[in-house]
């Protein structure tokens, strides 16, 4: 007989019920590796990120990464300033994007041949920061007084107004002239702007702007950061708790939230800024309601209130969608997730497994049957290995991956209607899937649905990845909500109905 | 001034028309709003859809030749399906996106509807691709069909529009104010809990009103495609947002309010378009939100809701 | 001269009369207890002191100038704290962070020192979380230690009414206003939450205007006791003038027993 394993130190007494949390997310490599990331300190994470962003274009020299991996600074910068007014203050701003919009379009006022208007690049951010701030004050004011939902419709119709006016503010009759005023370009937008420049050194490469925007990216997380840390950052979650008890305790709520909204509207302007100083143009459907919903799909998955949880939501949801343009690569991509999904997220580990081989064999079944019944109805594979001289050995391999499936699935020779009917039992399918409780009904479930799941990416989400990346993100807002409403990183809240 | 004159009577017609569209929508909301203190997103695209099912009904009864059935019989069965069909799927709606979300913070259900709302538009264009259809009412009734009232032109469609309108909404109130089903939801929408502990099935309550405001939707979106004609994935999010503002002015949660904002957003929005431009009519309508959100938040025949400390 | 005062004070919410021509002092150093019936009115005097609502008629003094017209949050600042009778506590936030947040107006370091963490704002910040913890330390054991980074929703319901306080005296006010510290306590808890307020006074400096229903703490511990009835007062002086008094004892109890006593 063992003798018992003693019992850890203060076992059973307030404190240590205390740290049940902390226990819980030890397990399991992942968390420990999280626990080992997140002991060192934050100046230390921060610097090797930064040290790592800084070398990626010295080893990758693809202007096409690049540019993605920039595009990602400039969003997760967008969502840092996006967490501030919701995160932080708990304000719904639905028209955000248009104060990065704004700073776009003031850049390109002040900067290009469009007025004929070129101030140095230091005086421009510098006009676009404060132009952002007094917007946000303008916004900020009348919206104190309204509650969450109305604070979020008003906010969206203002961000309606500004695209319009974008739009529509090429042909302004005005008094004192008598051709109509051109200050938007309409649908048209502007074109050739300046430049950013700065002591003499003009950045025209995609590498530059990608170290730019890096280098704001950074300059910001820091400033909010800190600002987090001090009496500023505890009297906006103070105020996101519950701004009635805020106030009683000293704290200015109106004031609080007008600077809220500037700090939140000044970072959009600026990184708008940049952004078209990058692209060179700026046109109003940059700034229209997809980019808000993509723009508030990264700040909710990363995780409301975290500034690296929105950083990582932001990187995720720019480099995904890149991955899923090329076809053949999206399916791979998708196949895996699929298969990591089931093998890392359902417990205990070989149910994950049965169920991916029980997709497989129900796949292989089907497709038999129905080509000894009616053959007719299966077409070939339509994807083609290409030659070896014209594609890399990865893209032959993700089409041989790709004639694989198409073999295993059931495709039909008319795609088109039979994806669009299995489309249309696959989504109530898989919500109400989602909605039942854990049992092992759910798990065998799991087993035709997915192959409904493949059989709608091989015959309709696969040929149209703009939907479906829509799609994609959409469902993710519904799932997030349900199940994780937290977002990847974000803590936990209990609040009080 | 003359010229006012003589033209508004028309953009009055064109006002109501429009209005009785805004108010079904508007209905929608305000009823949701009433009970559930959510903002249904998705309302919007579920009126869409049912612009989507009345042209469904309409290709399979009217073909080139012409109608098979009787054009009113072809018009109530577009309606019925589609108020059917937008009913079942606002019930669908409210299970999968809002119930799991009954006790959460404030934000996680408006987050999941405006998911909700993405889903069914990308959906649609999934599926029926993002070309626009058209209803080709002239087939069912004569362009030439109606009255002339002075210098205005009311045309059987508008006035069909009209009149549903008015019969659906004299059939909610009736609902709402003579039915023990009505008496139960005003219930719900004042006190949950209290409802609950007077044995009103809340659960019943939520998913029948989720029912009635998206068959009202879903009705208004046939209406739409009747009388304007053209109908895409995307109507619904400007309806939408219109019917909204609609039932903010005419005070959230009310019922009549909803019917009166919805009238008035759409005699703006006409006047706004005959008169000033119509490249500026959405803006002057959401400015009107706006300013209405700052200076009586509850709008016209809404209540002031005190909050106890 | 009086700490504060209420002179007059008018208040109605549509055609309810919620205060009724209210007049009453708190001297500095005293502890004084408002009573009555539920829906006499008491939380609503507090939210009009505190600027949360504003009076009709009449004036309402702190340290003989006036407190009409300002926003909570710079009466807060002039001096007067409060709890609440269903508590507002900042659930996901910390222990510590619940009461270093209400020290916010007296933090003054600027935009530029915050993001350099100069020197002068790193004291700032160790003065301030000293303080938050010797306010806690009030309460003894309870709320140290490993408890300051326990998020606030962990808390027992007893703790959290002792947090609320604490959170309270971080403003460093002259008037504490206490709504109903004692409910949903047991005996013991009662007795130590009526040694607190005692020692809040003596310890602290503080001078208490509380509403309570448990007259064990009302006797306990008050110099003086206010009672209303339907927005108007209906009898003031010791515990025990009060307690016999006849208006007093038919809001409670009723027309007979106030006859019959």
């Amino acid at each position: 007989m063992n003798p018992p394993e003693a019992l850890p130190e203060k076992f059973g007494t307030d404190e240590w019920v205390a740290q049940v949390d902390a226990r819980r997310a030890g397990g399991g490599w992942i968390g420990k590796l999280g626990a080992r990331w997140g002991a060192l300190p934050i100046s230390w994470r921060f610097l090797g990120l930064l040290l790592v962003g800084a070398i990626i274009p010295l080893l990758i020299h693809s202007d096409y990464v690049l540019r993605v991996i920039g595009t990602a600074w400039l969003f997760a910068t967008l969502a840092v300033g996006l967490n501030v007014v919701v995160g932080y203050a708990g304000l719904l701003d639905l028209g955000f994007i248009a104060f990065y919009g704004l700073g776009a379009y003031t850049y390109a006022l002040l900067s290009s041949g469009h007025f004929n208007v070129h101030l140095p690049s230091w005086l421009a951010l510098l006009i676009v920061a404060g132009v952002g701030m007094a917007f946000g004050l303008l916004l900020g004011s009348p919206s104190l007084r309204l509650l969450g939902d109305y604070l979020a419709i008003v906010t969206l119709g203002f961000g309606l107004v500004f695209v319009q006016l974008g739009l529509n503010l090429d042909r302004l009759n005005v008094p004192w002239s008598n051709t109509p005023l051109n200050i938007t370009g309409g649908s048209n937008g502007i074109i050739n702007l300046d430049p950013l420049h700065f002591f003499g050194f003009s950045l025209s490469t995609v590498a530059n702007y990608y170290y730019a925007l890096l280098v704001w990216l950074a300059i910001v997380l820091l400033v909010i950061y800190r600002l987090n840390q001090s009496h500023f950052g505890r009297a906006w979650r103070a105020m996101r708790e519950d701004p009635l008890a805020a106030e009683a305790m000293g704290m200015p709520t109106r004031r609080l939230k007008l600077f809220s909204f500037a700090t939140g509207a000044a970072v959009a302007g600026v990184t708008g800024a940049i952004f078209a100083a990058w692209q060179q143009s700026v046109f109003p459907n940059n700034f229209d309601t997809n980019s808000l919903i993509n723009l508030y799909a990264m700040v909710v998955l990363g995780g409301v209130g975290s500034l690296p949880g929105v950083s990582l939501g932001a990187g995720i949801l720019t480099v995904v969608p890149e991955l899923l343009r090329s076809p053949e690569l999206s399916r791979v991509i998708f196949y895996m997730g699929l298969a990591l999904a089931l093998v890392f997220l359902i417990r205990p580990r070989r149910n994950g497994l049965a169920v991916l081989v029980g997709v497989v064999g129900l796949g292989l079944i089907l497709r038999l049957a129905v080509q000894a019944v009616a053959p007719g109805l299966v077409s070939p594979p339509t994807i083609e290995v290409a030659a070896v001289s014209i594609s890399s050995g990865f893209e032959r391999a993700s089409q041989s991956f790709g004639v694989l499936v198409q073999r295993w699935i059931l495709l039909p020779k008319d795609p088109n209607t039979a994806g669009n009917l299995a489309y249309v039992l696959l989504v109530p399918a898989l919500l109400a899937w989602a909605r039942m409780k854990p049992s092992r009904w759910r798990t065998l479930l799991l087993v035709p649905l997915l192959y409904l799941l493949s059989f709608v990416w091989e015959t309709r989400l696969s040929a149209e990845p703009a939907i479906t990346r829509l799609l994609l993100i959409g469902t993710l807002l519904v799932i997030l909500m349900i199940f994780r409403p937290q977002g990847l990183l974000g803590a936990r809240r209990v609040e009080i109905a | 001034m003359a010229q006012f004159l003589s033209q508004a009577p028309q953009q009055i017609v064109n006002g109501l028309t429009l209005g009785s569209v805004y108010a079904l929508i508007a209905l929608g909301y305000s009823m949701v709003y009433g009970i559930l203190q959510l903002l249904n997103f998705a309302h919007g695209d579920v009126y869409m859809v049912g612009a989507f099912i009345g042209f469904g009904v309409l290709t399979v009864f009217l073909p080139d030749a012409g109608p098979l059935l009787p054009a009113a019989l072809v018009i109530l069965l577009m309606l019925v399906a589609a108020m059917i069909g937008c009913g079942f799927l606002g019930v669908a709606i409210e299970w999968f996106a809002y119930r799991p979300l009954r006790n959460a913070p404030r934000i996680a259900p408006l987050i999941s509807a405006l998911g909700m709302s993405i889903l069914l538009q990308n959906s649609v264009q999934l599926t029926l691709t993002a070309q626009f259809r058209v209803y080709h009412t002239e087939k069912l009734i004569p362009i030439s069909a109606g009255v002339d009232l002075g210098p205005a032109h009311l045309s059987l469609v508008r006035v069909l529009v009209i009149g549903s309108a008015i019969v659906m909404m004299v059939g909610l109130a009736y609902l709402v104010n003579r039915t023990r089903l009505g008496r139960a939801m005003r219930a719900v929408a004042l006190d949950r809990e209290a409802a609950a502990m007077m044995g009103v099935n809340v659960d019943q309550v939520i998913v029948l009103t989720f029912f009635i405001g998206s068959a009202l939707a879903g009705g208004s979106g046939v209406l739409t495609g009747l009388v304007f004609g053209r109908i895409w994935h995307t109507m619904g999010f400007n309806a939408g947002l219109k019917g909204f503002t609609a039932a903010v002015i005419g005070g959230i949660g009310n019922i009549p309010g909803a019917m009166l904002g919805g009238l008035l957003i759409g005699l703006l929005e006409a006047f706004a378009t005959g008169f000033i431009s119509s490249t500026y009519s959405d803006v002057i309508v959401f400015v009107v939100l706006i300013l209405f959100l700052l200076v009586r938040p509850r709008g016209l025949l809404g209540a002031t809701g005190a909050q106890k400390v | 001269m009086a700490l504060l005062e209420l002179i007059n004070v008018n208040k109605h919410f549509g055609g309810l009369e919620v205060v009724h021509d209210l007049s009453l002092v708190v001297n500095p150093g005293e502890i004084v207890s408002l009573i009555g019936p539920n829906g006499a009115g008491k939380t609503t005097v507090f939210n009009l002191i505190t600027g949360l609502y504003t009076p009709d008629r009449g004036d309402i003094r702190l340290d003989g100038a006036s407190l009409l017209g300002l926003e909570p949050h710079q009466i807060t600042r002039r001096g007067i704290a409060r709890t609440f009778q269903s508590l507002r506590l900042f659930l996901n936030m910390s222990v510590i962070e619940n009461v270093t947040s209400a020290a916010f107006f007296r933090c003054s370091s600027n935009l530029a020192q915050i993001v350099l963490r100069t020197p002068g704002f790193k004291r700032e910040e160790a003065r301030i979380r000293a303080q938050a913890e010797d306010k806690l330390a009030f309460f003894g054991e309870r709320l140290k230690g490993y408890r300051f980074d326990q998020p606030a929703y962990s808390l027992s319901y007893a703790n959290r009414r002792r947090l609320e306080i604490a959170r309270a005296m971080m403003t460093e006010p002259k008037l504490l206003l206490l709504d109903e510290p004692a409910a949903g306590m047991n005996p013991n808890e009662t007795l130590e939450v009526t040694e607190v307020i005692g020692e809040l006074r003596t310890r602290g400096g503080y001078t208490i205007l509380l509403i309570e229903h448990d007259m064990k703490v009302v006797d306990g511990i008050s110099d003086r006791v206010v009672a209303l009835d339907y927005g108007e007062k209906i009898a003031e002086g010791s515990y025990h003038d009060v307690a016999t008094n006849e208006r007093v004892i038919e809001a409670y109890l009723g027309r007979k027993a106030a006859i019959t006593k």
